[in-house]
């Protein structure tokens, strides 16, 4: 009983620690936009809308491992990995345009982000860095 | 003199190669493509008739280059049923070669050959990767040409399309215009040349739709002119007769993906506008495929799928599918897929005949 009280106690502070976690979309710091919708960011990320307002090209980013900021990244856009997936697929397949680089670590992401223009990602709050802007924050998985 | 100007002339030359290198870089000529491979087994019921092959469906070949940011040349072509001119098997064929302008979302523009849109699969027919499917929904399954008259019912080939898609709230509004020749295409070299329409109409056509992030429907429509001094039809029908008459296609399309559950469904009714008492031209298509994403790699899916054909006196004929299937996404590029079909066959012309007959298929379809 002590042990099954234990389980549920470390399983309930688990879940509140997930709960609490947030991450935030970034941006390279001159691109022309301070803050993202959720449908905005759908759009840049499925490929429906591919340059900023001024003209500069949107280079999406993306995780290559599961990770806790890459459920919740996924969950916010209301989209499975797998559908999203099929929908870069079907982007390529057709001429118009390409699945996004997928990077191996979230300091890998705030590396590429800094360096390229125009570039989008997503990276758990703790590990945000000068060269980049934060243009939404994600906290739970409901947009 | 001489000594001076060597230097400066490999320098230049070395700043224009690193120039063009840096500029290359930027706008390479990116080269991929997808096959997909299958083993099937076919069974027609009440007879003994019975065949195992392997083949190779479909190659596709893609060539794509960035002209400049806005602009984007892009080749496809297509090796289809194990293609090889040597042993005389399936078909080599230029599908695509276009060059679109990317203006805004709502204004995009392609010129150049290119399979038009129309309904849902139309564009993305052969594009094996996107579709769970081995055998595809009838009248996109290139395969059953020498039984369906699949150009009949659809647009298959335009040379400009304009297209893109207005934002309106959680909505998207799609719309595509598309103009290309009718399919009254010289094939005989005797008539002069192969490849270009010998009549004077146009395709003509487009797809007006809206989409959310769980519905998208749309309508679809084309008009050419079906040239009946080439129709097989018989001896009754004088020369006089035989006038172009126009062809009326319509599309509807819907689909949903309500979390797991996948619907897609469309229908193409095709009309002839001709006030011959002899002849009786229509042609009706249908599909509805519901699906279920078992786990984040395994997709199963039910479909149904009928074509009706009167093109009496000449022809009456119906195909019914009824289908189930699976498709695993193995590794990123590599998915395997696995279908049966059981297929009924009815004709009262040419002449009456019913059939009955199981497909088995297992696919690779591999994208690189």
């Amino acid at each position: 009983m002590k042990n099954a009280v234990i389980v549920i106690g470390l399983w309930l502070l688990a879940s509140a620690g997930a709960a609490g976690a947030q991450i935030v979309v970034i941006v390279h710091k001159e691109v022309p936009a301070d803050s993202l919708s959720h449908a905005q960011l759908l759009d840049f990320y499925s490929g429906e809308v591919k340059r900023w307002s001024d003209k500069t090209p949107v280079v999406i980013f993306d995780l290559k491992p599961q990770s806790d900021a890459k459920d919740l990244f996924y969950k916010f856009l209301g989209k499975s990995p797998s559908r999203m997936k099929s929908i870069w697929l079907k982007k390529l397949l057709m001429g118009e345009g390409e699945p996004p680089q997928a990077l191996a670590s979230e300091e890998e992401m705030v590396r590429k982000v800094a360096a390229t223009r125009g570039a989008i990602g997503f990276i758990s709050r703790a590990k945000i860095q000068a060269g980049v802007k934060a243009v939404l924050t994600i906290a739970g998985a409901e947009p | 003199m001489m000594r001076m100007t060597l230097p400066v002339f490999a320098l230049s030359l070395l700043c224009g190669l690193a120039r063009l290198h840096a500029q290359t870089a930027e706008r390479q000529l990116n080269i991929f493509g997808y096959f997909q491979a299958s083993l099937g087994h076919n069974k027609v019921v009440a007879r003994p008739v019975e065949a195992n092959s392997f083949n190779l469906q479909q190659l596709n070949l893609f060539l794509q280059r960035d002209l400049a940011t806005t602009w984007r040349a892009f080749v496809n072509v297509e090796f289809v049923n194990t293609y090889s001119s040597f042993r005389n098997w399936g078909v080599l064929s230029l599908e695509e070669a276009w060059v679109s302008y990317h203006a805004s979302r709502q204004f995009k523009v392609k010129l150049g050959l290119q399979v038009p849109t129309f309904n849902n699969l139309n564009e993305i027919k052969n594009r094996t990767p996107l579709l769970p499917y081995i055998i595809r929904p009838l009248i996109y399954e290139a395969s059953l040409n020498e039984v369906i008259a699949l150009s009949e019912f659809l647009p298959t080939r335009a040379f400009v399309q304009v297209y893109g898609f207005i934002p309106w709230r959680n909505w998207k509004l799609d719309h595509a215009v598309f103009v290309g020749d009718s399919p009254n295409i010289n094939q005989d070299p005797r008539y002069g040349q192969t490849g270009v329409d010998t009549t004077k109409s146009f395709l003509v056509g487009g797809r007006l739709g809206f989409r959310s992030n769980v519905i998208k429907l749309g309508v679809s429509a084309s008009f050419d002119e079906l040239d009946l001094q080439k129709a097989e039809l018989p001896p009754g029908i004088s020369q006089d007769e035989r006038e172009s008459v126009s062809r009326i296609r319509l599309g509807g399309d819907l689909s949903l993906n309500l979390g797991r559950f996948m619907w897609e469904s469309e229908f193409v009714r095709v009309n002839y506008d001709d006030d011959n008492p002899i002849l009786e031209l229509s042609r009706n298509f249908y599909y509805g495929t519901a699906g279920y994403q078992l786990s984040e790699r395994l997709f199963a899916y039910l479909g149904y799928w009928v074509t009706l054909e009167k093109a009496l006196p000449v022809a009456d004929r119906d195909l019914t599918v009824r289908t189930v299937g699976l498709a695993y996404d193995f590794r990123e590029a590599v998915s395997l897929k696995a279908q049966y079909a059981r297929v009924r066959f009815e004709a009262t012309k040419p002449e009456p005949l019913k059939d009955l007959a199981d497909y088995y298929y297992l696919a690779v379809s591999v994208v690189f």
